[in-house]
């Protein structure tokens, strides 16, 4: 099943489309891609890094002039969202790094996202400006106000076209409302209200109000030696505007519905997989850590990542994951190394396909890894420069994990642990997928055959 | 025993993080500590576990003892010098000969239907890289520590899920301390000020970054092992503060 046979049910065919970022291999630290999120429609994907800018690309119109470009995408708009901090009082500095965007279903014209760092929050209006107004009465072309004595005629603006011009600007900051760092928001299905988790709190906030916002989860014991377990995610249910989940440094997820109680400590749902004794292990509380947590578009699945594996679970069922997949497996023996390298705090995220029939996440050595929810089949493929020839089908690749090492097959001991993919983005309705390895992003589509 | 030498290559490992997560851009991270401190924790009750061989009882129990038989020797380990690391392996062999052949073989077979199960996947085998075969073997002479040793491993790690009294408890809080000055407008990070942890391991420790040891302090650039290195050798003299530490820790 060379290439693909993953991705919805027929048999598709990942192939290389672009790739975007510094080929240098000096990676610059500022360069490297900390989130990806594809919009709505899917005809924008946003990237954040942890320089703190922000690069949207926009997909370009399948045309006939230009049938082999086949909805390329090409950056729309790049702008410096957050900025190092200082917090003098605590003497702490604050990182620019975007840890999350979250785009807002557009209304208009301009489309709108959310994007956060340790701290705060800021919602963008990215608009297109095409048109300019000229023949002011009161300035001159430069815009410097003329002398009023010497303005004799009243004379009217009128609207020229100009060169496309993409504009980002910061419509509002929520700011100053969480003391811990902010690893997650997620905007409401009311497309009124969003949240925004950190590691002991979640906060409810209306898209307008920026001076305010209910503190809806407070997990903070009076006494701090007493702390157990932080928050690693959250996310609105996609449907249910009241009801949210949020997982847990200790593998569990807590379904939360607001109309329950003004704080929501008391989970109406607790889901947790009981602990196999036999993989017992000095970091088993580590990995059992989960990173990531996504609803199903449906709604009736949610999704997480520790460590190892990916589960699927049924929202009516707490007591076991409906679905695990693992997806390096082969690691469980190393954890020892890979406490000692950092490697074991990894945060990988995973993602959904817009029919839901299939999941993705990401692996080291710049694998990412697939898996058919339907056939149960699955996939690793390499994210790489030598593997980017224009719609190069991708070939499936193979960790050797004992015995005899097949050809093409790759040892676990020559994996590279510094290139590791942690975000990845599949289009919400068709078979395009981004995938963030380090600094450089990498578009897949499938071959129509 | 391997175990212990990785128990205590794992606590020096993890002292490192902490260590340095203090000087890492963008502030403590709560959740990464709090992940360290478990394991630490951990590494620290295999590691003690040599000390106590013999006490193969469940794992509240254990601490139980830990905590008493510690204050009673209060008196023998109160200032760090040379002499103490002699005594306390004296201390320790003592307790093995007293203990060794009084092992229970109870209290072994309580616990080998399930050691050497899990004696494999974390004494060793794999996280550890000691020899899976010899944590399996049984009926050696030498085996029952071990087996213990492993069996206190998964109990301690067990621990974790159970509910404890709080003064047991070895959880994150860079600034244990820091909780009791919050200020009710703006409320403090509890992970801001790690002045505080330094003082709370610099009197817990009396070594790892305190006064007396302006060497500890200069060396900021130290790799994870290497300043773990010294904070351990320098708690491995002063058991009894080591407990106060945690506590507070």
């Amino acid at each position: 099943f060379a290439g693909g046979g993953v991705g919805g049910g027929n048999d598709f065919q990942w192939c290389f489309s672009q790739v975007k970022g510094a080929i240098d291999e000096d990676v610059a630290e500022a360069d490297i891609i900390s989130t990806v999120e594809f919009n709505y429609s899917g005809e924008l994907l946003a990237t954040g890094d942890k320089g703190g800018r922000v690069v949207i690309f926009q997909r370009e119109q399948e045309s006939k002039n230009r049938p082999l470009s086949r909805g390329e995408y090409n950056v729309y708009s790049t702008f410096q969202s957050h900025e190092p901090e200082f917090d003098y009082l605590k003497s702490l500095e604050i990182e620019e790094k975007i840890n999350k965007i979250r785009w807002l279903p557009q209304q208009n014209a301009a489309h709108f996202l959310l994007s956060t760092n340790d701290k705060t929050i800021k919602l963008w209006k990215i608009s297109e400006r095409d048109k300019r107004a000229e023949g002011y009465n009161l300035k001159d072309e430069d815009g410097r106000l003329r002398d009023p004595f010497r303005i004799t005629t009243l004379r009217v603006p009128v609207l020229m076209p100009m060169d496309l011009m993409v504009e980002a600007s910061p419509r509002r900051i929520f700011a100053n409302a969480h003391t811990y760092h902010i690893n997650s928001i997620s905007v409401n299905s009311d497309h009124e209200t969003y949240l925004s988790a950190d590691d002991l709190r979640i906060n409810l906030w209306h898209l307008e109000i920026t001076d305010r916002s209910f503190n809806i989860v407070d997990i903070k014991p009076a006494n701090m030696e007493e702390l157990t377990e932080v928050i690693t995610a959250a996310e609105c249910h996609p449907h249910q505007c009241n009801v949210f989940v949020y997982s847990s440094s200790k593998g569990t997820i807590r379904l939360c519905d607001m109309r329950a109680a003004a704080l929501c400590d008391r989970h109406s749902k607790f889901f947790e997989e009981p602990e196999d004794p036999s993989s017992r292990s000095f970091f088993s509380e580590i990995i059992s850590s989960i990173s990531d947590v996504k609803f199903s578009h449906s709604g009736r699945y949610m999704m997480t990542r520790d460590y190892l594996s990916v589960k699927v679970w049924d929202l009516n069922m707490e007591n076991r994951p409906v679905e695990t997949y693992q997806v390096h497996e082969y690691l469980r023996s190393k954890l020892c190394s890979l406490y000692e390298n950092d490697c074991i705090f990894d945060k990988f995220e995973c993602c959904w396909n817009g029919s839901d029939s299939a999941i993705m996440t990401g692996s080291y050595n710049n694998f990412f890894r697939m898996f058919d929810r339907n056939t149960r089949r699955d996939i690793t493929l390499e994210a790489s420069r030598e593997n980017s020839k224009p719609r190069a089908m991708l070939k499936p690749r193979k960790v050797c994990t004992g015995g005899k090492r097949k050809k093409d097959e790759i040892s676990v001991d020559s994996l590279d642990f510094n290139k590791k993919i942690l975000h990845t983005a599949w289009h919400p309705k068709e078979n395009v997928i981004a995938v963030a390895a380090t600094n450089n992003l990498y578009i897949f589509q499938d071959k129509i055959n | 025993m391997e175990y212990k030498v990785e128990a205590h290559r794992i606590m020096s490992i993890s002292l490192g993080k902490i260590y340095n997560s203090r000087v890492q851009r963008g502030g403590i991270k709560l959740h990464k500590n709090l992940l360290v401190s478990l394991v630490l924790r951990s590494a620290r009750q295999v590691y003690l576990s040599d000390y106590y061989a013999g006490v193969c009882l469940n794992a509240q129990h254990i601490e139980a003892k830990e905590w008493e038989l510690m204050d009673a020797d209060r008196e023998k380990l109160i200032p760090a010098s040379e002499r103490h690391v002699g005594a306390e392996d004296g201390r320790a062999s003592r307790l093995q000969e007293k203990d060794g052949d009084s092992l229970d073989p109870s209290d072994v077979a309580v616990t080998s239907p399930v050691s050497p199960a899990i004696s494999e996947t974390q004494c060793g085998s794999s996280d550890c890289e000691t020899d899976a075969d010899a944590a399996v073997t049984e009926g050696d002479s030498r085996q029952p520590p071990k087996d213990h040793a492993c069996s206190h491993r998964k109990r301690s790690a067990e621990e974790t899920g159970v509910s404890e009294t709080p003064v047991k408890r070895t959880k994150v809080t860079p600034n244990a301390i820091v909780a009791n000055n919050e200020i009710e407008e703006g409320e403090e990070m509890d992970t801001s000020n790690v002045s505080n942890l330094i003082t709370i391991f610099g009197s817990g420790f009396s070594g790892l970054l305190s006064k007396d040891s302006a060497k500890s302090e200069s060396e900021t650039d130290d790799s994870d092992s290497g300043s773990g290195q010294i904070c351990c050798e320098q708690m491995l003299k002063n058991l009894n503060p080591w407990t106060t530490a945690i506590v507070a820790f």
